[in-house]
C-alpha cells in the first residue's frame, strides 16, 4: 500500500451543519484501493520504506469500513511474505532491511487475515523465526527494545514487540517484567509518557506505553485519573485533539488519544460528538481519504486513524475497533 | 539523463533494478528516473558489499532525494566506519542535511551514532540552537539533546540557561519546560530535594504563569514540583486565588488555577467550594471536558475522597 498523499484535500465546504456531516464510506474504499495503482508518481517510490505499514493501515481501514475483502487476500499475503528477510524480520518492502516496525506490521496483517497457520505452511517454522527476531531485539539489562541491529530504542518498538509476540502467542520469549519496568521509567510527572525516560509526554508515546501495559496485564500501574486528565486536555475547542500541550490538532491523535482513554476506561471524558465532527470535516468528499486537518492533503495514515477514531467513539455503521 | 551509467567511477557496477514483478512505469518523470537509477546502484553495491568512498557520494545523493529511507542511512554508517572516514566532515554535511529536512528523524539516529563514536559533543549545542530557531518544539531534536546531556554529562554546561532563554522566547513551549524538569529533577533524585532548589523552581513556574495565566506548561510544572517535594497543593493556594478569585466567578483568568483550587479545597475539606469550582469548569471555563469535571465531583461525594 502506497503512502502517496492526495490527490485531494480534506475539507468540506464551509456552512455545512454538523447534522449534515457524514462518512463517505464508498469513497474511502475506492481511495484505498487506488493507492497501489499510482506507480507513475515519484512519491509512490519515495515512500517505499513504509510500504508494509501502509498496507496494514489500508487493510485496517477497510476492515473498519466493513469491506475486508476490498483488497485481494492472496496478493496481500504474497507481498507480506516477499518482505520477510533471512533474519526472520520483515522489511518495509522487498530488498530493504528488517526493522521492528515492519515486522510488527507484517505480523498484524497475517493475524488480521487469519493467515498465521498459512504462513507457517509456506515458510517452515515462520512464526517462531519471526518471534525470535523480535525477542533478540530486547536489551537484556534495560528491558527496552531496539528497532534494528543498530540499537535505537523507543517505546514504539517495545509496544510493537509485545503486540506482535502476543499475536504470535510467544510473549514467553521475552522478559515482560523488565519491559514493564522500562515503561514505568518513561512516565512523567504530568501523567503522560515519553519516548524514553525523561522525554516529553506525547500522545503517541502514551498509546504505546499504555498499550504495552495492557498487553502485559499491568494496567494497575497506571494512575488512570491523572493520565486521563492529561489525555482529555488534548481536546481543543474545535473538537480535534493535539499530541502535546500547545500544539496543533491532528486527526491521527484521534486514534492515539482516544484508544488510550478507552484502555483506561476514561473515553467519556472527551466529547465524542465534537471529535467526530472534526474528523468528518477532514474528509475529501469527492475522491475519498482523510487529512490531518481541514485543507491539507489526504493520505492513508490519517485515513485509517480518522476512521478508527470514529469507530472508537461509536460512529454508526463502522466495525468496532479493539483499542489495543 | 542517466548519471551513474555514464560515470567512469561506476562503470564496473551492474545496477540492480527494482524487482516488483510488473513493467517499470517510472520513465515518465525525469526526477523519478534519477532516483530509480541511484537506487539500482545502491542495491548493487549492497549486494557486493562495496565499501569504497564513492558509496558515500551515492548515499548522499539518495538521502538528498529521500532522507527517510532508513536502509540508506544504515549502509552509509557502515561504509563510514569501514573507511575510517573523517567523522567531523560527516557532521558538517549532516548539519546542512538536517536543516534541509526538518521532519526527518533518521538523521538524528545517524548523528547520535557518529557523535557517540567521535566521543565529543563540541559544537553540538550551537547546532541544536540553529535547529530550534526553525522549530523550537522538534521532538527528535529534544530527544537527541537529552541523550547528549546524559552521554557527555552536560548538566551544568549552560543547559539551564539555554532552556531559560527558550522559555523566555515562548513561555508556552512545553518541550522546553520538559527539558528543564529533566535537568533539575531527572539527574539524581536525592540531591535535588533541597529546599532552595524547590523554592527556586516554584518561583520560576509562578513567574511564567503571571506572564500567561492560561498556559498548561507552567501549571503542570508547578504541580509536578509540589508533588516531587511532597508539599500539599494548598502551598500555592493564595497564588492560585489570584487567577480565580473565589468570590467573583466571572473574573477567572485561568482554568488551570480553578482546577488547582478545586484540589486545594478538597485537601482542606471545603467540599462546597470544591464543587463550585468544578461546576464553573464544567459549565463555563472548560465545558468540552464536562464529563471529566463531573467525574471529579462524584469522587468528592464518595466517603473515601473526603477522608
Ligand atoms: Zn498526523
Amino acid at each position: 500500500m502506497s503512502l502517496v498523499s492526495g490527490p485531494g484535500r480534506g475539507g468540506i465546504t464551509e456552512g455545512q451543519l454538523p447534522s449534515e456531516l457524514r462518512l463517505y464510506v464508498d469513497k474511502h474504499v475506492t481511495y484505498i484501493q487506488s493507492l497501489d495503482k499510482r506507480k507513475d508518481e515519484l512519491e509512490y517510490w519515495l515512500t517505499e520504506h513504509l510500504r508494509l505499514s501502509g498496507l496494514y493501515w489500508g487493510l485496517t481501514a477497510l476492515h473498519l469500513l466493513g469491506q475486508p475483502d476490498a483488497l485481494p487476500r492472496s496478493e496481500v499475503l504474497d507481498f507480506v511474505i516477499s518482505c520477510l528477510q533471512d533474519d526472520g524480520g520483515f522489511a518495509a518492502a522487498p530488498q530493504h532491511d528488517s526493522h521492528m516496525l515492519y515486522t510488527v506490521s507484517g505480523v498484524q496483517i497475517l493475524a488480521m487475515l487469519d493467515a498465521l497457520d498459512e504462513f507457517d505452511e509456506r515458510v517452515s517454522g515462520g512464526r517462531e523465526k519471526v518471534a525470535r527476531f523480535i525477542a533478540n531485539l530486547q536489551h537484556p539489562k534495560t528491558g527496552t527494545f531496539a528497532g534494528d541491529i543498530w540499537g535505537e530504542t523507543d517505546t514504539r518498538f517495545l509496544y510493537g514487540a509485545l503486540n506482535a509476540l502476543s499475536l504470535l502467542g510467544m510473549t514467553n520469549l521475552v522478559d515482560v517484567d523488565k519491559a514493564v519496568e522500562h515503561v514505568q521509567a518513561c512516565a512523567n510527572s504530568d501523567g503522560g509518557y515519553g519516548t524514553s525516560p525523561g522525554a516529553e509526554s506525547h500522545a503517541g508515546q502514551v498509546f504505546t506505553c499504555v498499550g504495552a501495559l495492557a498487553i502485559a496485564g499491568r494496567l494497575d500501574l497506571v494512575d488512570r485519573d491523572k493520565l486521563g486528565g492529561w489525555l482529555s486536555e488534548r481536546q481543543l475547542s474545535n473538537g480535534g485533539l493535539n499530541g502535546r500541550p500547545e500544539k496543533l490538532e491532528d486527526v491521527c491523535y484521534s486514534w492515539w488519544v482516544v484508544s488510550s482513554l478507552a484502555m483506561i476506561d476514561r473515553l467519556h471524558w472527551i466529547s465524542g460528538s465534537k471529535l467526530q465532527e472534526f474528523i468528518l470535516k477532514c474528509q475529501d468528499p469527492d475522491h475519498g481519504g482523510i487529512s490531518d486537518r481541514p485543507g491539507d492533503m489526504v493520505d492513508v495514515f490519517h485515513t485509517v486513524f480518522g476512521i478508527a477514531g470514529l469507530s472508537l467513539t461509536k460512529y454508526p455503521g463502522l466495525v468496532e475497533v479493539d483499542p489495543i | 539523463m542517466p548519471k551513474y551509467a555514464e560515470d567512469p567511477a561506476w562503470s564496473d557496477v551492474e545496477p540492480l533494478p527494482q524487482n516488483d514483478g510488473g513493467p517499470n512505469p517510472l520513465a515518465a518523470i525525469a526526477y523519478t528516473e534519477e532516483y530509480s537509477e541511484a537506487m539500482s546502484y545502491l542495491r548493487a553495491v549492497m549486494a557486493s558489499n562495496d565499501m569504497s568512498e564513492r558509496v558515500l557520494d551515492l548515499t548522499e545523493d539518495i538521502i538528498n532525494m529521500n532522507p527517510a529511507h532508513y536502509t540508506v542511512w544504515l549502509y552509509r554508517a557502515k561504509v563510514l566506519f569501514n573507511l575510517n572516514y573523517d567523522l567531523r566532515k560527516e557532521i558538517d554535511w549532516l548539519n546542512d542535511t538536517a536543516l534541509k529536512h526538518q521532519k526527518n528523524y533518521q538523521i538524528w539516529q545517524h548523528r547520535q551514532t557518529i557523535i557517540n563514536r567521535l566521543g565529543s559533543a563540541d559544537g553540538e549545542t550551537a547546532f541544536i540552537a540553529k535547529m530550534f530557531s526553525k522549530d523550537p518544539k522538534n521532538y527528535h531534536v529534544w530527544s537527541y539533546r537529552q541523550w547528549l546531556v546524559r552521554r557527555f554529562e552536560l548538566w551544568d554546561e549552560g543547559e539551564i540557561e539555554a532552556v531559560e532563554g527558550m522559555i523566555k522566547e515562548d513561555v508556552r513551549n512545553n518541550s522546553a519546560w520538559n527539558h528543564r524538569w529533566f535537568l533539575v529533577f531527572g539527574r539524581d533524585s536525592s540531591a535535588h530535594k533541597e529546599q532552595d532548589v524547590i523554592e527556586r523552581e516554584l518561583e520560576y513556574a509562578k513567574k511564567a504563569i503571571v506572564l500567561a495565566p492560561q498556559n498548561q506548561s507552567p501549571w503542570n510544572y508547578l504541580r509536578g514540583v509540589l508533588r516531587y517535594a511532597e508539599l500539599p497543593v494548598s502551598h500555592v493556594r493564595d497564588f492560585a486565588l489570584g487567577f480565580a478569585p473565589a468570590d467573583s466567578p466571572d473574573d477567572v483568568r485561568s482554568s488551570y488555577a480553578l482546577d488547582l483550587l478545586a484540589d486545594v479545597y478538597e485537601e482542606q475539606h471545603q467540599k462546597e467550594e470544591a464543587i463550585k469550582a468544578l461546576d464553573l469548569l464544567a459549565t463555563k471555563y472548560d465545558p468540552i471536558r464536562a464529563r471529566y469535571w463531573e467525574y471529579k465531583k462524584n469522587l468528592l461525594e464518595q466517603p473515601t475522597a473526603a477522608a
